[in-house]
């Protein structure tokens, strides 16, 4: 599939967007080799730990949903040592499917809640939450999901 | 009962024979039946004939198109093998030409033309005879040479005890005739309908417009139908295994054999996007019977793309109700529009299979399968249809335009019951409300189209706007490897 001028003027203006409204530690990337698109940067939490997330822009975007992974650190592990993409899809960690590299996918929207709409600074900005309720699952070993309310329609 | 059919049958008999002083059969008008007079008898009270009666004997059916063709094969050979699809200990014999789907059992008959000299020797004969009965008849065929003949069935073993009449089944000018009163016979014959979706509620709409005259059909869905299905889907058991496009497929070709239905068994994802966008180009009017939202936004980008209408249907959980959305693109609201406009109503839907149910559930928070009963499906495909109908009907002429004024909303809303636990579940019992929402009755709601819809408006504009940046005066993207 080749990508629309729509859709490339919206992956521009979606990283301005993000440069523009405090979110600079992530950005747009084109990859002229493959002429595709992918999203990604290095948030850092409030208790200064670094972790890198990543989402290819899938060739349908913004029809269909990025999927949005922590590549860094790999494996990302629980308050108990275990790999939290053993998991699976998890209500309790808010994830979804794991990479096959074993990266974590953050359930920012799920499917049947995405939609054209929203953009790519909410995902990120949803990413950077669930890194902070990350954080307090490791400190106290309660469920994510006990740190963020359920992923609403927020859009 | 077996007298009075012993004696109609000799009525009847003794009508077609020509046989003199037997009786006849009369319509009675004051008594709007037919009775049978025989001589001597001086009121025509003998037999009363209703028109249920003239079911009481079998019938062999034979394909006046078939004949049609072979018609020069039959007058140069004299005969033609002809094979039948035997119903009900054969009570019925249809030719196999004419079933879509046949009953199991055949039965092998000849085709003779003109009177079969002597007594079949083995198998069934028809005799294809010369007769001056009206042609508009059941019972008569007329030839491409214009000669009207009747058939005379010759069982192998002499008369037999439950005789059976011949007749011709020609199916377009017979169906065509029943929607004539309606429908102008030929408007919707060049019409394609792309059916994506063929659940319970898809399935039905797509059986639905092929009875009123839509002549091409594309199908798209990925599933089999199941046993679990069968409470619901028009689809029967025997069809179990099959995929839903073939089944449905012959659902339409029961319904309208003369229909072109092209079928593609796959997933209706991102993944066939490519596929799907040229059948949407390949359409008239595409149906969305498809249950989840990933489905209907990319089926509702495709279609705004390619300025195609589209009807988007369900149910919501356990069908206690269901909608439907209508797109015109650019003119009325978008499946994005609705999305944005009315989200907790976009995705109320039903999970009526474990499919539907693990796309939303996760490992440790199951979701149950709830369908709804395909009663609660019927009202919102019947309506479906009849909005499709309206949209293929756009620009031609139709008894039924006057119904546009009526279905002028984009949204279509309908509720089976009060359903604890909605907005609805308060609803006066439809006895007692005049203007408050109830049961059983359709709402056109309006809403607006989102000029900044990212489907169908200008949303780059719009957000750019937002962020108060100019969009087109955006730096090049970083590059990577």
């Amino acid at each position: 599939m080749t990508w629309t001028m729509a859709q490339r003027q919206r992956l521009a203006l979606e990283n301005q967007i993000l440069q523009n409204e405090g979110f600079t530690q992530f950005g747009v990337f084109h990859h002229p080799a493959d002429d595709t698109y992918s999203a990604g940067g290095t948030a850092t939490t409030s208790v200064g730990r670094n972790y890198h997330v990543f989402c290819m822009i899938p060739p349908s975007y913004p029809t269909q949903r990025p999927s949005l992974y922590i590549t860094d650190p790999n494996p990302l592990l629980n308050f108990n040592g275990v790999a939290i993409s053993r998991l699976g899809v998890s209500h309790a960690m808010h994830t979804l499917e794991p990479n096959t590299l074993g990266w974590v996918q953050i359930c920012h929207w799920r499917a049947d809640r995405w939609h054209a709409g929203i953009v790519l600074q909410k995902v990120f900005l949803k990413a950077m939450l669930w890194l902070e309720a990350y954080e307090q699952h490791l400190a106290t070993g309660r469920d994510l999901a006990d740190f963020v309310r359920t992923m609403q329609e927020a859009a | 009962m077996s007298d009075q059919r012993s004696m109609i049958r000799d009525a009847m008999q003794a009508i077609a024979q020509r046989k003199p002083g037997k009786s006849k059969l009369v319509y009675d008008k004051t008594k709007r039946t037919i009775v049978a007079v025989s001589e001597g008898v001086p009121t025509p009270q003998a037999l009363n004939i209703t028109a249920d009666d003239a079911d009481m004997f079998g019938v062999v059916t034979l394909s006046s198109g078939w004949l049609r063709d072979k018609w020069s094969s039959l007058t140069k050979a004299g005969s033609l093998p002809v094979g039948f699809s035997s119903w009900d200990d054969g009570d019925a014999l249809t030719q196999l030409e004419l079933c879509i789907q046949g009953s199991g059992t055949h039965a092998a008959a000849t085709l003779v033309l003109g009177q079969q000299q002597g007594q079949a020797s083995e198998g069934i004969v028809i005799s294809i005879v010369p007769t001056d009965k009206p042609t508009h008849r059941s019972d008569v065929f007329v030839s491409p040479d214009n000669i009207a003949y009747r058939g005379e069935l010759i069982e192998p073993a002499g008369p037999a005890a439950n005789p059976r009449d011949v007749v011709f089944a020609d199916i377009e000018p017979q169906l065509d005739l029943r929607r004539a009163g309606i429908l102008e016979t030929t408007v919707l014959k060049d019409r394609t309908v792309l059916c994506i979706g063929l659940g319970t509620g898809g399935a039905l709409v797509a059986v639905e417009l092929a009875k009123s005259g839509v002549g091409h059909f594309i199908l798209v869905d990925r599933d089999r139908l199941s046993v679990g299905n069968v409470v619901r889907h028009p689809g029967g058991i025997s069809q179990v295994g099959r995929t839903k496009v073939n089944v449905t497929r012959n659902l339409i070709l029961e319904k309208n054999p003369g229909a072109q239905v092209e079928v593609h068994v796959m997933d209706v994802g991102f993944e066939n996007r490519d596929v799907l966008a040229g059948l949407v180009q390949a359409s008239d009017l595409v149906i969305c019977g498809t249950d989840n939202r990933q489905s209907k936004l990319l089926i509702n980008e495709l279609c705004v793309s390619a300025d195609k209408p589209a009807v988007y249907g369900g149910a919501f959980r356990r069908a206690y109700g269901g909608q439907i959305l209508r797109v015109r693109p650019k003119q009325s609201p978008c499946q994005q529009c609705f999305v944005s406009s009315l989200p907790d109503e976009a995705s109320d839907v039903e999970v009526s299979s474990q499919d539907d149910a693990d796309a939303i559930a996760y490992s440790d928070r199951p979701v149950a399968v709830e369908p709804g009963l395909s009663l609660d499906v019927l009202p919102i495909a019947t309506q479906l249809a009849k909005l499709a109908m309206l949209e293929l009907l756009a620009d031609k002429s139709s008894t039924l335009n006057v119904l546009k004024r009526d279905f002028d909303a984009p949204w279509y809303l309908w509720l089976n019951r009060p359903e604890p636990g909605t907005q609805y579940a308060d609803m006066p019992p439809l006895s007692e409300s005049r203007d408050e929402m109830t049961i059983n009755r359709w709402y056109g709601i309006y809403f607006e189209r989102d000029e900044q819809c990212p489907v169908c408006g200008d949303f780059l504009s719009g957000l750019a706007a937002a962020y108060g940046l100019d969009s087109t005066q955006l730096p090049a993207l970083p590059e990577k490897e």
